[in-house]
């Protein structure tokens, strides 16, 4: 039998351990969450595209190539001078779309913002030269809408902006540097149907989010 | 197709799948002629690389005949016989412009793991985990190749199937491991590992200008094998204490340059390797770092140590102080593949290097289990087994 000043020991050692656990994951979370300014969260990305400035232009601004690069997700059409609508499939799935309205604003600089969508959002892009020669920099900035409930569940149901922001980014440094994006779901494989599904739910975890 | 699928830790089986097909326009379906088995092979098998997936196809080293290609391909033509580089690469990053392609940035869908893992994702890799990009590989009739125009390469007519299969992996892999040490001609070179790319590093180390090169391994055969076709000295660590016999091969100085070519399942006399056998198992640790100490503990001061063994995460007990304090240089990596398959065709059509002696078990697919068997418990003298899917 232990004694009481054993178990004493113990139990403050477990509170003690308990509340550092604690106090670390907080500060953790923290750390990963999204800045925050005037009621939106605020977060920017960057991808170093290994292309002069004009060449990442000049995918934008032709037409055949870019609709070929959207044709999966997205369609693009001209309101007027400067200003474009995109109508895209959610990339977290779902059947759900949005429709965003871009505006270019000068050489290398395109706000969006989107008009009908699941979550209310709003961002820029700029490209900037890289230094060494190593091509172009894209940064974007995104601010987005969401209150606290919202944003656990769309972390929970994976369609958080900043992971959508991110592959998308993937996806347009890839379709600049080598045409396609590469595919490798429903490769030969001995699996079951019902073990396919079940890596194609691993393969969208190990695909979400990433930035090359 | 039958190929060869991967079905739980330890465990594999041939399995009837469905046939590859042309989803880029820069893609080429390859009928597969010769696939070999690889000791990185092992590290998946046994769980030790994470993210394989009950069904996958295993193999990476790889030669055959190109049935179709995409709209997109121009360097190819259906007949081709060619061999694929391992590592994907997609030609159009920075990383593939300045010939690192195994650190090529598009050719992995699935970066997220290895990012977590390593801050960034390297190429992928055919047939070699969902970390590695989740395709499909080469122990099978045919395989979808991308980037066809940048990763397959046509073989010179009379080097045999079971020669040009490791230009694949194994002799681009040796030859970085030699490329590494900056050779200037007459050092003193150690090779750890004598399997099929440690007897390739040794190979690639003379040709770079190596006057001596000692290959340490515990399997008499093999190291048999390594003197008896390269001329190289051998040292059985079984029964040799390697850091004494290398001081004193080099009377006191030590190699000028040690290449790891084994790996993250590495063996060993004593309780130390008993101690990091166990951690191992017990996944307290994801590597045995065996002879990578040995490599930094034996090399001479101001000496490059050369990995290409495969590593996946976490080591115990690295000997960062000596590496610090002898001012050595460590260089690793995973093989560019592109940069070095067609330099080393050339050798392979001009007798330089052999490397067709290192298929010692040519057995057809359906055996393959077997294979790895035999390749896995070095039975029989069991170098390398080549799968033939066809024929």
């Amino acid at each position: 039998m232990m004694s009481r000043a054993t178990r004493w020991a113990l139990a403050g050692a477990g509170t003690v351990g308990v509340v550092g656990v604690g106090r670390l994951v907080a500060r953790r979370r923290r750390r990963h969450q999204p800045e925050r300014q005037d009621g939106w969260y605020v977060v920017r990305r960057g991808i170093t595209v290994d292309r002069p400035r004009d060449a990442v232009i000049g995918f934008w601004t032709d037409r055949e190539r870019l609709d070929r690069a959207l044709a999966e997700w997205a369609t693009l059409e001209r309101i007027d001078g400067d200003r474009w609508r995109c109508v895209a499939a959610d990339p977290a799935g779902g059947g759900t779309a949005w429709q965003a309205e871009i505006t270019v604003e000068g050489p290398g600089l395109l706000r969006w913002t989107v008009v009908d969508g699941p979550v209310r959002q709003e961002g820029r892009v700029e490209l900037v030269d890289a230094p060494q020669d190593r091509g172009t920099e894209i940064r974007a900035e995104l601010r987005y809408r969401s209150g606290p409930v919202r944003r656990a569940f769309g972390l929970v149901g994976g369609d958080e902006p900043d992971l959508a922001l991110r592959d998308t980014l993937r996806r347009v440094k890839s379709l600049v540097e080598c045409g396609q994006i590469i595919d490798t779901r429903r490769d030969p494989s001995g699996r079951s149907e019902r073990q396919e599904r079940a890596t194609d739910k691993v393969r969208e975890k190990l695909t979400t989010g990433g930035r090359a | 197709m039958r190929a060869l699928c991967w079905e739980g830790v330890g465990k594999l089986a041939v399995r009837d799948v469905p046939e590859p097909r042309v989803r880029a326009a820069g893609d080429i379906i390859v009928k597969v002629r010769a696939s070999s088995v690889c000791g990185s092979d092992l590290h998946l098998i046994n769980g030790y690389l994470p993210a394989m997936r009950e069904g996958d196809v295993m193999g990476h080293e790889f030669m055959g005949e190109v049935v179709e290609t995409g709209p997109g391909v121009q360097r190819l033509r259906v007949g081709d016989r060619v061999v694929v580089g391992s590592v994907v690469a997609c030609g159009g990053c920075w990383y593939c412009r300045t010939e690192q392609f195994s650190l090529c940035d598009n050719s992995n869908p699935q970066p997220v793991l290895t990012e977590k893992l390593w801050g960034h994702s390297p190429a992928g890799i055919l047939g070699y985990s969902h970390a590695a990009g989740g395709y499909a590989g080469s122990h099978a009739e045919y395989i979808r190749v991308p980037f066809g125009d940048v990763g397959a390469f046509p073989v010179p007519d009379g080097v045999p199937d079971d020669a040009a299969v490791f230009a694949s992996d194994a002799m681009p892999t040796g030859w970085m491991a030699a490329d590494f040490c900056g050779l200037k001609g007459g050092e003193v070179v150690a090779v750890w590992g004598a399997g099929a790319v440690g007897q390739m590093a040794a190979r690639s180390a003379q040709i770079l200008g190596a006057e001596r090169v000692i290959v340490i391994d515990r399997l008499p055969e093999r190291l048999a094998t390594a003197a008896a076709r390269l001329g190289v000295e051998t040292i059985d660590y079984a029964r040799t204490d390697v850091l004494e016999a290398l001081r004193e091969m080099t009377a006191g100085r030590g190699p000028d340059a040690c290449i790891e070519a084994v790996g993250m399942e590495s063996h060993d006399v004593g309780p130390t390797y008993a101690y990091d056998r166990l951690k191992q198992s017990a996944r307290l640790q994801s590597d045995r770092p065996t002879s990578v100490r040995q490599a930094i503990m034996a090399c001479r001061k101001g000496g490059t140590v050369s990995i290409v063994g495969v590593y996946a995460g976490l080591v115990d007990k690295f000997p960062l102080g000596a590496a610090m304090n002898k001012a050595l240089v460590l260089r690793m990596g995973q093989m560019h593949a592109q940069r070095y398959i067609p330099m080393l065709l050339d050798r392979l059509a001009a007798g330089e290097i052999d490397p067709g002696y290192l298929a010692t078990h040519p057995l057809p697919l359906d055996q393959g289990v077997r294979g790895y068997e035999l390749f896995e418990k070095k039975r029989d003298g069991c170098l390398r087994t080549v799968l033939h899917p066809v024929g």
